[in-house]
């Protein structure tokens, strides 16, 4: 509008000149007319323009700013006395959370450790289910026990705190974009501040330009003879990101001071610092170019921004003049060099003491050596997160900004999974399997089904192909507790001593040939207690006993358990020619581990609006199969696996007695090695093999079973629970007589049944005892009489 | 324990004032078939699990959520506390009570079961589930089942615990 009147301006002068135009005209008048003409073609031309500059620009800084990422947090970590969890663990999960360690937990977000005592200073929290403020608390150890618990909060409260989760990633749940926003709020200090002292100390009053900067810039280039400084604001700066083009004229600069001038006039300060904390670029990663403090944070030291030291902040903020010059990777010297020149900086303007810089500048440059390609330290799991909010939600609701998303991870148990697996597959390789395996980790919850950790590669962080979710292979031995699960429900039939047959069996296939299924050392048992059969994993004895329930109803097993996956129905599928992808083969066995209470694994359990309005959570639901006598029978055999069969070095990896059940699982030329596992309260799946499908060495329990056993001995270990469902029960049988027996008779061994499938005929010996028993009822009965 | 019972009545009088108020607790179905009832069979053996001070807090907080009538709450406490201890049998029943009260008797009944199955299997604890089959079994259009429940809930005071 204000052009517009400038414009009128020399049309009104118009008529005082008509009085005087009769007189001769100078040569200043003579030209006026041209002139003007061309002030008006100027500005007629150059409003239009600067109207098309206006659209450029706050097209390109609403399109990013106002596409508020959504966040990703952890599970909630609760903590009371009582509480199982390892020094360790807690440490991982408070650096997780973005703690800091100081000598006092003076303030929110902050604590203090000492040899078995933790001050916590908990930050206020909008938790999916309520705000908390802060709070303080201490907690003291006892070994890997929360021992006792005393926290401020109000009385009837101060039992029990959350402490506020991790968050672990920003993402647009509809896009694959790989971005790590971040808020202007949670950026340390330090950078906010630091930055506008090394780039533009004016940044507070200007308006987009600062014309003396550019003076000062401009004499001192001409003085070296070539640009030795810039002028630009952060505002110019963050235009010309926006246009990143490398063509350094006249009028490329002019359009970048227009277009800041007009951001300035439509934003304000902290939202144009913001967007130029998430957009500067500050590196290069092959194809992709590392935008925005928050990202380059974890592409050079693999923590969040939040984390940072000072000097961490510091090579940062020198980055921003060249990212390719100060590469801390390429050009540590230079690099270092930028980053205490920087140092001085803050120390000149105040942001640090003297001590402070002396401090940071005898620290190293601390970059890691290898950049994680994702934007996230847990591709993996964010892979089944955006699959979950996809699936169980309205793309509409996922497309509103600035969701906030809470899902089920427990960075502590995924660090250790990922560890399990890392480190594991090394030492396999040093033990002489080959050295190109790779793994995948599933780690859930037994009775909820939340999924605690997900491990989808060898290499931590690393994105691409997640076989967690993807690799679909075949199963082996790790089917054959569906087998045995599907005929113990045919209690008339089996029980866990039924007398199988384990004997060399030849099959005609569908497509004609012959299937001859062999043991695993190539020999046969004879007539053996079905229990033996499944503990040993014998190949021909669960043919027989597969035939004799049908295919189609392990198949219908397998369906009920929750794997939607396609299953042929043919004779080697009792032997697990089925492919299935380890996830899927976790789902499977929660259920058994649940005791047949089956709960689909998830990753994520409530989303709530920016504004706090919920959009969904998913409420604790119990899904009990009609058969959990049988699931009860089949878990005490598992538990058997470990304690007498193919997993019994388990014990000796864990290094620690307690009972587990577990299934061991090996495919064909050992391209395969499966380990399923089960706590009373933790079901993991781990998966070894190579990604090619070549023969790899590897078995369930020389593989795998050594992952699992490098998670678990990280993590609590409650005895699995035996105890029975309604209808069924221990009893003390001899199963080689096929008979009742007494817990003192020669052979007794205690093992649960279905109500009614126990064996009818009784020992001599249980015989003999009850003879025994009786007359000594008479003597007490006279003997009560006296 | 006290205080918490304390804020409980306070919240009843408070709501007694509001004209949405929710059934006074005592008048409730889960009250008057389940609770009550099987509060009477206490003579018996009472077997009780061994609650952490967490879990107590989230239960008293879930009783508050309940009288005042808010259910959902009330089960997000009970779901807080079954995640430190997922077999506690009466946090389990307490779920199946609040479902209960919901109306969702599937989900009672699936509660109360689990509850049976983790549980002592007798005394008061033992009638509660059983009591809380029956009425989820009736309203789920099973009276053969609900009688059946009826019958196992009298044997709660006399039976051996199965099982174990």
């Amino acid at each position: 509008m204000a052009v517009k009147t400038k414009k009128h301006g020399p049309a009104r002068r118009k008529s005082p000149s008509k009085k005087s135009a009769r007189k001769k005209p100078g040569l200043l008048r003579r030209l006026f007319r041209p002139l003007m003409l061309l002030v008006g073609l100027g500005i007629g031309l150059s409003v239009p323009w600067v109207i098309w500059l206006d659209m450029q620009v706050r097209d390109e800084f609403e399109g990013r700013i106002w596409d508020v990422p959504s966040r990703v947090y952890a599970r909630p970590l609760s903590l009371y006395s009582g509480k199982s969890i390892s020094r360790d663990a807690l440490m991982v999960e408070l650096k997780a959370a973005g703690y800091r360690q100081l000598k006092q937990a003076i303030e929110p977000g902050s604590f203090s450790a000492n040899a078995n005592s933790f001050d916590i200073h908990r930050r206020a929290f909008q938790f999916d289910d309520g705000a908390e403020p802060s709070t303080r608390f201490r907690l003291v150890m006892r070994g890997d026990v929360i021992d006792s618990f005393d926290s401020d909060q109000k009385a009837g409260t101060a039992g029990l705190v959350r402490l506020d989760p991790a968050e672990i990633a920003s993402i647009y749940p509809l896009h694959d974009e790989d971005r790590t926003l971040v808020v202007l709020q949670d950026v340390p200090e330090l950078l906010v501040t630091g930055l506008q002292a090394v780039e533009d100390r004016k940044f507070k009053d200007h308006h987009g330009i600062a014309f003396r900067s550019i003076a000062r810039a401009f004499v001192a280039n001409l003085k070296a003879g070539k640009a030795v400084q810039g002028g630009s604001t952060l505002t110019q700066q963050l235009v010309k990101n926006y246009f990143l083009s490398s063509e350094r004229t006249l009028t490329r600069k002019a359009n970048e001071a227009i277009m800041a001038v007009l951001l300035e006039l439509h934003y304000d300060k902290a939202q144009i610092l913001e967007a130029y904390i998430n957009e500067i670029y500050l590196g290069q990663q092959g194809q992709h170019a590392i935008h925005g403090f928050g990202r380059a944070s974890e592409f050079y030291f693999d923590r969040s921004l939040q984390e940072l030291e000072p000097q961490q902040i510091a090579l940062l903020v020198g980055m921003v003049r060249g990212a390719s010059m100060y590469n801390p990777r390429r050009n540590p010297q230079r690099s270092l060099q930028r980053r205490d020149r920087v140092l001085d900086i803050f120390e000149l303007t105040g942001l640090m003491s003297a001590a402070e810089v002396k401090q940071a500048k005898s620290r190293p440059l601390g970059v890691t050596g290898q950049p994680r390609s994702g934007g996230s330290r847990y591709p993996a799991f964010l892979e089944l997160v955006r699959q979950q909010l996809k699936r169980d939600y309205r793309a509409s609701d996922l497309s509103s900004e600035g969701l906030r998303i809470f899902t089920t991870l427990a960075p502590s148990d995924q660090e250790y999974a990922q560890q399990a697996v890392s480190a594991g597959l090394d030492d396999l390789a040093q033990r002489g399997l080959p050295a190109d395996l790779q793994s995948a980790l599933v780690l859930a919850d037994v009775t909820s089904g939340e999924i605690r950790a997900l491990v989808g590669d060898r290499v931590a962080g690393r994105g691409g192909f997640n076989r967690a979710l993807n690799a679909r292979r075949q199963v082996g031995s790790v089917i054959k507790p569906l087998v045995y699960l599907t005929a113990l429900e045919h209690a008339d039939d089996y029980n866990l001593i039924t007398p199988v047959m384990d004997e060399p069996i030849s099959l005609r296939q569908p497509d004609g040939s012959v299937w001859s299924p062999a043991n695993y050392d190539h020999k046969s048992r004879g007539e053996i207690p079905l229990m033996d059969a499944l503990v040993h994993s014998y190949n021909q004895a669960t043919v027989q006993v597969g035939l004799n329930v049908g295919t189609v109803n392990l198949i219908r097993k397998i369906r009920q358990l929750g794997v939607e996956t396609e299953i042929q129905a043919v004779p080697a599928t009792l032997l697990g020619a089925v492919e299935l992808t380890p996830i899927e083969v976790a789902q499977m066995y929660q259920s058994l581990a649940a005791g047949g209470y089956s709960a689909p694994l998830r990753s994520v359990t409530a989303v709530l609006t920016s504004h706090g309005e919920l959009l969904g959570r998913y409420p604790l639901r119990l899904m009990p199969l009609d058969r959990r006598d049988a699931v009860a029978l089949v878990n005490f055999a598992l538990t058997q696996v470990v304690e007498q069969g193919t997993a019994k070095n388990l014990h000796g990896l864990l290094g620690i007695d307690v009972r587990v059940a577990g299934k061991t699982g090996t495919t064909n030329e050992r391209r395969d090695s499966w380990f399923v596992g089960y706590t009373r309260d933790l079901v993991a799946v781990t998966w070894v093999g190579r990604d090619d499908n070549r023969p790899a060495g590897v078995t369930g329990s020389n593989a795998a079973m050594r992952v699992w056993a490098g998670l678990f001995r990280h993590l609590p270990m409650e005895p699995v629970d035996l105890r029975m469902p309604d209808g069924a029960g221990f009893t003390w049988v001899d199963p080689a007589q096929q008979a009742l027996t007494d817990p003192s008779c020669a052979g007794a061994v205690q093992l649960p049944f279905i109500e009614g499938s126990e064996p009818q005929m009784r020992t001599s010996c249980l015989e003999k005892m009850d003879r025994k028993n009786r007359k000594s009822l008479w003597r007490k009965w006279f003997d009560g009489k006296d | 324990m006290a205080k918490i019972r304390l804020l409980g009545v306070l919240a009843l009088l408070t709501l007694a004032a509001c004209s949405s108020a929710p059934a006074p607790v005592e008048d409730r179905e889960v009250n008057a078939r389940v609770r009550a009832p099987a509060s009477e069979d206490k003579a018996g053996v009472q077997v009780y699990s061994l609650q952490n001070p967490a879990v107590k807090q989230l239960t008293a907080q879930a009783e508050v959520a309940e009288h005042a009538g808010d259910f959902d709450e009330a089960s997000g406490y009970i779901e807080r506390a079954l995640r430190i201890q997922p077999r506690d049998p009466q946090l389990l029943q307490h779920m199946a009570e609040i479902n209960l009260q919901k109306k969702d008797y599937q989900q009672a009944l699936n509660f109360a079961v689990k509850s049976y199955e983790t549980g002592p299997r007798v005394g008061e604890i033992c009638s509660r589930n059983w009591r809380t089959i029956s009425v989820a079994r009736e309203h789920l259009q099973d009276p053969g089942g609900a009688s059946e429940a009826e019958a196992r809930a009298s044997q709660c005071m006399n039976t051996r615990p199965k099982g174990l």
